[in-house]
């Protein structure tokens, strides 16, 4: 059976895999965008803070996805709920990192102005330091959809969802013709997520920033 | 006006009490128990060499920089705890860098105080419209526009605007147009002068630049080095009796020619010239010419304006048919009641009589003034600096 005629009867699987693959993905990067950005802006200011929290975030990074999975197999069970708290540590240091970097590259010119207009705290950062940093902060959310769209696949080892499924079976067939196909089509389907995610951030990140910063 | 007027007649909007600014681990004070008083509706200029203090004292007033100690009181409130969110809504801040807000349009940016203050839209609206006008930007082509789509000048005129957004009594202003070219800013200096002469806002103006100090302030700060204030008076006093060497030395040489920049046309009777209207016949010009005391002629058209100047030669030349329309030359110094002596000076020094034309509003001829007279203007400025000096010597008179 050729690839394409591989494709042609696996479609309804390839498109069933491909939505979980994405909704897991995407929950991921919702929450690692939540608690990263949070983690930025409250550590951005202090030296010592901000070097703790992008060593730690950056460590995490290291772990080998295989062995976070196994870990988090005992606690968190099969599925979902260890793959979703997988991916969403793995995620968090893009996002802090450009979080803390945007927050950091605002002109102090512009703060200063906006101080002595009188904007308070939290309607500097509001109003001013996000909507300034938040090209910035879009580009490591998109770097963090990339780096998860491809450690998902190993989470099919805990029975998580999306295209591991199809990597993991053709492992347990090398050998046959159909494991190359298996195997093939799993990767190809993350791609062909990588390229609509990227599709999505490109056009998210052109409606969200403001004209005068493009 | 004297000092000692305004000093009675104008209330205090801004007192400085010892005030104080110690960083942690330095030695000296930036500012150290600095006692000034700014009047109400003035422009009082914070000038010295950097590291003298007069941007932190600047920036104190509206508690950007927090003082170590000491009292800051506006318009007889005391600020110097009060809440520094709201003592800022109530101060215009314009900085050197602009620090527009680059994902704000223009009428964003200068909405920012009115927002804050919780005004509604359409007086927002209107507040804005009325502010960039005020600057000489058409609101209809700028509103929508990003800071930058601006030319420097043109952002550091919405700076101004944005600082003013809120009707601030009180406005600060950091080196404004220190980072604009040298024509830009000399016309950024006159307009807001302008804007100033209509809102008079009481202002806090910090630069380096003597000269700038000399055209912008009613009054003058001159910084010594460790905060210590040199001189506190117009720019009048302080270029006839600068109070010590390092004053003298820092107004710098052509201290003279300076004050040509406070003393303006206006203030002194040009002299009356031989004219003739461009109607007269070439003859009587001749009898006119032979019977004056110069040795040139002005010739104003119908409506009393400059036409040209004709010389004996040019009338002498002149066949009896030609008008006095046609011979002559166009009059190139030509200055109004506003310019300032210094213009008049450098019109005059190049012209072909060694005159300047003064004319009103309307370009109507009122008289010429040469260089005597500027001269005897120098003089009389000298002898009453001279005279206020002794006389605040001998206490109050």
């Amino acid at each position: 059976m050729s690839f394409l005629e591989f494709l042609e009867t696996r479609s309804s699987d390839m498109v069933e895999l491909g939505l979980e693959h994405a909704a897991v993905v995407g929950l991921s990067v919702l929450l690692a965008t939540i608690i990263g950005v949070t983690l930025g802006v409250a550590t951005y200011q202090r030296a010592r803070a901000r070097g703790m929290v992008l060593a730690i975030t950056g460590a995490i990074l290291t772990i080998p996805s295989f062995a976070l999975f196994i870990l988090l197999l005992g606690p968190l069970g099969l599925g979902w709920p260890p793959t979703v708290v997988a991916l969403t540590l793995y995620g968090l240091m893009p996002v802090v990192r450009n979080t803390i970097t945007g927050l950091r590259g605002v002109d102090p010119a512009v703060l200063e102005a906006a101080k002595g207009m009188g904007l308070n705290r939290r309607q500097r950062l509001l109003r001013i330091e996000l909507p300034l940093a938040w090209p910035v902060i879009i580009t490591g959310v998109r770097v963090t959809t990339l780096v998860l769209l491809g450690i998902t696949a190993i989470a099919a080892i805990i029975n998580g969802p999306g295209y591991g499924e199809f990597i993991f079976t053709g492992l347990a067939r090398v050998g046959t013709p159909v494991a190359v196909n298996l195997v093939l089509a799993g990767a190809l389907g993350v791609m062909i997520l990588a390229v609509l995610f990227d599709i999505l951030f490109y056009t998210v990140r052109k409606l969200t920033t403001s004209k005068g910063i493009q | 006006m004297t000092s000692a007027d305004s000093h009675e007649t104008r209330q205090v909007m801004i007192r400085l009490e010892k005030l104080t600014k110690h960083y942690p681990g330095q030695q000296r004070n930036a500012v150290d128990g600095l006692d000034l008083d700014i009047n109400e509706g003035e422009i009082v200029v914070l000038v010295g060499p950097s590291g003298c203090g007069k941007t932190t004292t600047m920036k104190m007033i509206n508690r950007i920089i927090e003082p170590t100690s000491g009292r800051i009181i506006l318009n007889g409130e005391d600020v110097t705890r009060t809440d520094a969110d709201q003592l800022r809504r109530r101060i215009g801040y314009v900085i050197q860098q602009t620090g527009l807000f680059p994902h704000m349009t223009i009428g964003e940016n200068v909405a920012t105080v009115p927002k804050l203050l919780g005004w509604d839209k359409s007086r927002t609206d209107a507040r804005v419209d009325e502010l960039l006008n005020m600057v000489n930007m058409d609101p209809e082509i700028f509103r929508h526009r990003y800071p930058k789509q601006l030319s420097g000048g043109q952002q550091q005129r919405i700076g101004v605007a944005r600082a003013l957004g809120g009707d601030p009594t009180v406005l600060l202003m950091d080196e404004p147009f220190g980072a604009i070219d040298p024509i830009t800013r000399d016309r950024l200096q006159n307009e807001f002068l302008r804007v100033q002469s209509e809102v008079r806002k009481t202002i806090v103006f910090v630069t380096h630049d003597i000269d700038e100090a000399i055209k912008m302030g009613d009054r003058i700060a001159i910084f010594k080095e460790g905060s210590q204030l040199a001189q506190y008076d117009t720019p009048e006093q302080i270029l006839t009796a600068p109070a010590d060497d390092f004053v003298a030395e820092f107004i710098g040489r052509g201290a003279s020619l300076k004050r040509l920049n406070l003393s303006y046309v206006g203030d002194i009777d040009p002299r009356p010239w031989p004219t003739v209207s461009v109607s007269t016949s070439i003859a009587e010009a001749r009898e006119t010419l032979r019977n004056a005391a110069e040795s040139a002629l002005i010739v104003v058209d119908e409506a009393g304006r400059p036409h040209s100047w004709v010389s004996p030669e040019e009338l002498n030349r002149a066949g009896e048919g030609s008008s006095l329309k046609e011979i002559g030359q166009t009059p190139r110094a030509i200055v109004e009641p506003r310019a300032t002596l210094s213009d008049a000076l450098n019109e005059l020094i190049a012209a072909r009589y060694a005159v300047t034309l003064v004319v009103d509003d309307t370009g109507k001829l009122q008289g010429v003034v040469d260089i005597e007279q500027i001269n005897d203007s120098i003089r009389s400025m000298r002898a009453s600096a001279v005279t206020e000096a002794r006389a605040s010597l001998g206490g109050e008179p």
